[in-house]
C-alpha cells in the first residue's frame, strides 16, 4: 500500500492544512453590501477630524509655516 | 498534536481530497455574499476635491537608504533607520536630531517607536530586533543599553510595540513572526503559516483586540490570533509578494502593497478582498501603505518614487505625491493624522501636510 511509504511529515503537512482549512471555512460571514456599508459609515462619522482629507488651517497645524507673507 | 502515522481510512490523498474540497467550499462561501463590489454601494459618496498636500519638512542627515521609520504618540518625534546601520530619532517641527545610534550590521529594516515614547526597538540584517531606552542625557551612549530581546533565523523585516513598552512581535525573513518579552528576551508566542519570508506586519487597533495582520513573499496576507499563536483568516489574491501590509482604523478591515503593483483592500468579516487600488499607468511595485485617520484615503508608495493617493472607498487615484528622487521604502500617518511622512532610498524622509 503505497500509505506506508508516505513520509510522516507531509502527513503531518497535510493535516496541518486540513484542519487550518476547516477553520477557515468554519468563520462566520457577513455580505460585502453590509461590509461596505459599514466602512462607509465609519469614513463619514471621522471625515471632519481628519486633517490630510479636508484640510486644516495653517494656524492649526504644526507642519504649515505660520510665517505671514509680504506682498511686495 | 499528538498523533503519529496515520488515523484509519487516511491517505496523504485522502487528506489533499479534503483539503482541496475544503478550498472549493470556502470560495463558495465567499462568493454568495458577494452580493455588490465596495466601489459600487460608493457611488453616492460625494467625490473628494483636490487635496492640498505638499511637502513641508526634508529631513536630511542618512548617509544611505531610509528602510523604515515610526512616528513616537507624541505626534512629533518619529524615528528612522538606514541601510548603513543607523538609527535616528527626530524632532519633525524643528528638524533637529535628538538621538542617533549605529548599529554594527547594515540594512536596519525595522524601527519602532515604543508606546511611551521612551525606548525604540530596531532590527535587521542581525537577525535580531534590540530595544534601546532613549536618554534625556545627550552624551550617553545608547549603544551601550541595547538590549536584544528578538531572535530570529534570518533577517527581521518589521517590529511594533504591543499596546505597552513591555512586549514586541516582529516579522523575520525565517517566514514566522514572534512576539516577545522585552525585560527577559523570552518568546511568547510564535507564529506559523507563511511558506516563505515575511516581510510586514500591523497590530490591530487596540479596541479590536488581540489580533494582528502580517504579509509576505508566498503572496499571502495572514491574520493571527496573538494569545493563541492560531491563523485564524488568510488572503490571497495578490500576484506577487505583499511588501506591506495595514489595518483600517475601525479594525474591520486592512489593505496590503505589493511588488505587483497594486494595493489591496479586504475586509475582515466579508472573509474577502473588496478592491483593487490599480491603474494601467502604475507599473512599479509598491512598497508601503498607510491609512487618513478616518480611513478615506489610502497613501501608497511605489518603487517609481512616488506616493499615490487613493480614494479607499470609489477605488479612484486622488493624488500623486512627487519629490523623492528614489525608491519610496515606507510611508506612515502621525498620530494626530495631521502630516504624513515618507521615508526612501535617496537618503531623505520628507514630511507632507
Amino acid at each position: 500500500m503505497s500509505s506506508k511509504m508516505q513520509s510522516s511529515s507531509s502527513i503531518a503537512q497535510a493535516r496541518r492544512t486540513v484542519q487550518q482549512l476547516r477553520i477557515e471555512a468554519s468563520i462566520e460571514r457577513i455580505k460585502v453590501s453590509k461590509a461596505s456599508a459599514d466602512l462607509m459609515r465609519y469614513c463619514g462619522e471621522h471625515a471632519k477630524n481628519d486633517p490630510l482629507l479636508m484640510g486644516i488651517p495653517a494656524s492649526e497645524n504644526p507642519f504649515k509655516d505660520k510665517k505671514p507673507c509680504t506682498v511686495l | 498534536m499528538a498523533c503519529q502515522g496515520l488515523q484509519s481510512g487516511e491517505t496523504l490523498a485522502s487528506l489533499k481530497k479534503e483539503s482541496d474540497s475544503l478550498k472549493k467550499k470556502l470560495e463558495e462561501e465567499r462568493g454568495k455574499l458577494n452580493d455588490i463590489e465596495l466601489h459600487q454601494v460608493a457611488e453616492k459618496v460625494e467625490m473628494l476635491g483636490a487635496l492640498s498636500i505638499k511637502t513641508k519638512r526634508l529631513l536630511k542627515g542618512h548617509g544611505n537608504k531610509v528602510l523604515c521609520m515610526d512616528w513616537c504618540k507624541d505626534k512629533r518625534r518619529l524615528v528612522s533607520s538606514s541601510q548603513d546601520g543607523k538609527v535616528i530619532v527626530w524632532d519633525a517641527f524643528t528638524l533637529n536630531k535628538e538621538h542617533g545610534v549605529t548599529l554594527p550590521c547594515t540594512w536596519v529594516m525595522a524601527c519602532a517607536y515604543a508606546p511611551s515614547g521612551c525606548a525604540v526597538a530596531c532590527g535587521g540584517l542581525d537577525n535580531k530586533c534590540s530595544v534601546f531606552p532613549l536618554s534625556l542625557d545627550k552624551n550617553e551612549n545608547l549603544s551601550a543599553k541595547k538590549k536584544a530581546v528578538a531572535m530570529h533565523t534570518n533577517y527581521v523585516s518589521g517590529c511594533t510595540f504591543t499596546n505597552s513598552d513591555m512586549q514586541l512581535l516582529t516579522s523575520s525573513g525565517d517566514g514566522t513572526c514572534a512576539l516577545w518579552d522585552v525585560e527577559s528576551g523570552q518568546l511568547l508566542q510564535s507564529f506559523h503559516g507563511h511558506t516563505a519570508d515575511v516581510l510586514s506586519l500591523d497590530l490591530a487597533p487596540s479596541e479590536t483586540g488581540n489580533t494582528f495582520v502580517s504579509g509576505g513573499s508566498d503572496k499571502k496576507a495572514n491574520v493571527w490570533d496573538m494569545r493563541s499563536g492560531q491563523n485564524i483568516q488568510s488572503f490571497e489574491s495578490h500576484e506577487s509578494d505583499i511588501n506591506c501590509v495595514k489595518y483600517y482604523p475601525s479594525g474591520d478591515a486592512f489593505a496590503s502593497a505589493s511588488d505587483d503593483s497594486t494595493c489591496r483592500f479586504y475586509d475582515l468579516r466579508a472573509d474577502r478582498e473588496v478592491a483593487v487600488y490599480q491603474k494601467d499607468s502604475v507599473i512599479f511595485g509598491a512598497s508601503t501603505v498607510d491609512f487618513s485617520l478616518s480611513g478615506r484615503l489610502l497613501f501608497a508608495g511605489y518603487n517609481d518614487y512616488t506616493i499615490n493617493v487613493w480614494d479607499v472607498l470609489k477605488g479612484t487615484r486622488v493624488s500623486v505625491l512627487f519629490g523623492h528622487e528614489n525608491r519610496v521604502s515606507r510611508v506612515r500617518v502621525s498620530p494626530d493624522g495631521t502630516a504624513l511622512c515618507s521615508a526612501s532610498w535617496d537618503n531623505t524622509l520628507r514630511i507632507w501636510a
